[in-house]
């Protein structure tokens, strides 16, 4: 016969049951004041700009739903995201390729990887304006690198405020790059490392270990990384407005100046803008983390 | 597949470090054979195989593959493959491509190489495991299928570090039934690193045995084990019986008295310790008389504690227990194994037999 479990057995078995769901409010309730904060921000930023964006929220007037905020600069904006898409794709592959291949050689161990962590590790700290402002002095048709070398301001080619936003490309490549380095090293120092050894001891060159381990194996790290620089680049207003042209303006460009603009019917564009500015991101956020699942490494 | 392997006075000194991780080593390996390298944490003996392998760079001495020095060779042109404790298979490859990974990167076509990987494969005993991914193995299979990937590199060495210490005890056993397989199909020369001294004396055909960067000794399994040369060798192998005494004519006197050395051996006369085996020792009622080639020694069982299966004993020398409590002599005490079931309670009285041809002298 088998035995029969008395209310005993039932109550052990509640007890890690009721455990667990008491852990589980902890842990919420611990963590509940940052997600509170952050929650607030974020989707009290983003509710406030659509429903300014839709009209519900004039400076001055009736409140009345209208996606006239959206189309009253139509042309503008479609240009404002090509050129953001345009700066965006290119800084985050630069960073990327720059980052990784920085990466490499830090984790190397030699000489010149300690000088490269340091290098990146000491570009971290220094804001975004400052660099724009360093860039600016450096490369601009008057700046530092030309009267070095002597070369006219008419030869010198447009970096600052020039058709291909060569500058604004360069400043956020130096500053993400760096970040990409630290990432990527990190992950294939205490990670990779082990790997790297059993593909030598398999036959593998350099070149092949390369191809065929390393970047399969940071590549999730770097699909992180790029997501973030992105999305950064994507909405960063002072860099393009520093080293950029008057005209077109990226897209946090135009907002901030539809913001602070005298019109007081402009702030409804202004937050158009910015909601636009936040779809893309959150649709880049998407694709990467689609990216990141499919990955073999994340599965 | 097979090659010879010397290590000629290998020497590491770690920077900043105050000795040598590995001090003067020279063993040789014969093509075919398998070494363990055997020692406690820290004797060196995994900074031995990396530097075998070409991923320390040796402080100096030299490192032979059949006759010709390999130093200054990236590891990926030794020849050797490796097996780590952790199997470290490519997470985003597939089980086949993992095992194709040597053929791959040698230029091999993928056709090719998957082709090659899976013979490898059913030597591992996991045909039809190719197409699965390497996160739905069992730790033992992961193990399975880096072991293969390392023999489908063909390699001249095969290096081992610790790769079965992770393992539950049956499947290590399952383990070295394979290791045995593949060595009787392939014959790869091995080196193996282990700190079990069980694993060393399943596997190996002979033993290195390191402390604190110095080899103490090379030499077959069962040498290991009869025929220490140090005191620091019986107690790495184990031994728990040990007699200081003094040779005198070839001839080691101790409290269980004179025990002469077996036949076609000579200790040298001065102070010396007696070394013997627990396992050797027989128990035998009190006053039997020692048959011909042993040593009888009146005991008194001091201490008994369980091992499993068997039983192990403490055994105090009557003389000297005569007067004294159960459980409270000092002084030398032999050590035997016997069948748990054998109702041998402390304070009873028996006869110790030990075999002289188990019996070695050692310095002290």
């Amino acid at each position: 016969m088998l035995p029969i479990p008395g209310p005993g057995a039932a109550i052990a078995r509640a007890r890690p049951r009721a455990s667990a769901a008491r852990d589980r409010w902890m842990a919420l309730a611990f963590v509940a004041p940052a997600l509170l904060i952050a929650g607030f921000v974020v989707v009290g930023g983003i509710g406030m700009s659509v429903i300014q964006s839709v009209g519900l929220l004039p400076l001055v007037g009736e409140a009345e739903f209208s996606l006239d905020a959206y189309v009253a600069n139509g042309d503008e904006l479609l240009t404002g995201l090509a050129l953001s898409l345009g700066i965006a794709t290119a800084s985050t592959v630069l960073s990327c390729v720059i980052g990784l291949a920085a990466a490499i050689i830090i984790t190397q161990g030699r000489t010149t990887g300690r000088v490269v962590a340091a290098l990146s590790a000491l570009t971290i700290p220094i804001p975004h304006l400052v660099g724009a402002a360093s860039i600016g002095l450096l490369i601009a048709d008057s700046g530092l690198i030309p009267r070095l070398f002597g070369i006219p301001s008419a030869v010198w080619p447009d970096l600052v405020g020039g058709p291909w936003w060569v500058a604004v490309v360069l400043e956020y490549t130096w500053k993400e790059s760096a970040f990409v380095a630290l990432v990527v090293a990190g992950v294939l120092a205490t990670r990779v490392a082990r790997y790297d050894e059993t593909a030598a001891l398999l036959g593998a060159s350099r070149a092949r270990r390369l191809r065929h381990v390393v970047i399969p194996l940071a590549t999730p790290a770097v699909i992180v990384s790029a997501i973030i620089i992105f999305v950064y680049t994507l909405g960063s207003y002072e860099v393009a407005w520093l080293l950029g042209r008057p005209y077109p303006e990226p897209l946090p460009v135009l907002a901030f100046r539809l913001f602070t603009s005298i019109t007081l019917t402009s702030r409804p564009e202004a937050a158009a803008v910015a909601v636009v500015t936040t779809l893309v991101s959150l649709l880049v956020v998407a694709i990467g983390m689609a990216m990141l699942r499919r990955t073999p490494l994340w599965k | 597949m097979s090659a010879s392997l010397a290590l000629d006075a290998l020497t590491k000194t770690f920077d900043g470090a105050d000795h040598a991780a590995v001090d003067a080593v020279s063993f040789s390996v014969a093509p075919g054979e398998c070494l363990a390298i055997l020692g406690p944490s820290g004797s060196g003996k995994s900074t031995v195989l990396r530097s075998i392998a070409g991923l320390d760079v040796p402080s100096s001495g030299r490192i032979l593959v059949d006759g010709a020095d390999v130093a200054g060779l990236a590891p990926e042109r030794r020849g050797m493959a490796m097996v780590f404790q952790r199997p470290l298979l490519f997470p985003h490859l597939s089980v086949l491509d993992n095992v194709a990974f040597a053929a791959t990167v040698a230029g091999q076509s993928k056709r090719e190489a998957r082709a090659d990987a899976t013979q490898f494969l059913e030597l591992v005993q996991l045909a039809g495991f190719g197409s699965r991914p390497v996160t739905a193995l069992s730790g033992g299979q992961e193990q399975r299928v880096a072991l293969a990937r390392a023999l489908a590199a063909r390699p001249r060495v095969l290096l081992l570090d610790e790769p079965f210490s992770a393992l539950d005890p049956e499947l290590r056993s399952d383990m070295h039934a394979l290791l045995a397989a593949i060595r009787a199909q392939v014959a790869p020369t091995v080196v193996m690193v282990t700190h079990d001294r069980d694993e060393a004396a399943i596997v190996a055909d002979r033993v290195a045995l390191l402390k604190r960067g110095r080899l103490l000794q090379h030499d077959v399994v069962e040498r290991l084990y009869t025929r220490p040369v140090s005191l620091d060798v019986s107690r790495l192998m184990g031994g728990r019986i040990e007699l200081a005494g003094v040779v005198r004519d070839g001839v080691h006197e101790s409290a269980i008295g004179r025990v002469a050395a077996p036949a076609g051996e000579t200790w040298a006369d001065g102070a010396g310790v007696l070394v013997v085996r627990q396992e050797a020792v027989q128990v035998a009622a009190a006053g039997a008389s020692a048959p011909e080639g042993f040593v009888a020694v009146d005991v008194v069982v001091a201490e008994r504690r369980a091992r499993g299966p068997r039983a192990e004993l403490a055994l105090a020398l009557t003389d000297q227990a005569a007067d004294a409590p159960a459980g409270s002599v000092d002084g030398p005490r032999l050590t035997a194994e016997v069948p748990a079931s054998r109702p041998l309670a402390i304070g009873e009285r028996a006869t110790a037999l030990i075999p002289r041809s188990a019996c070695t002298v050692v310095a002290g």
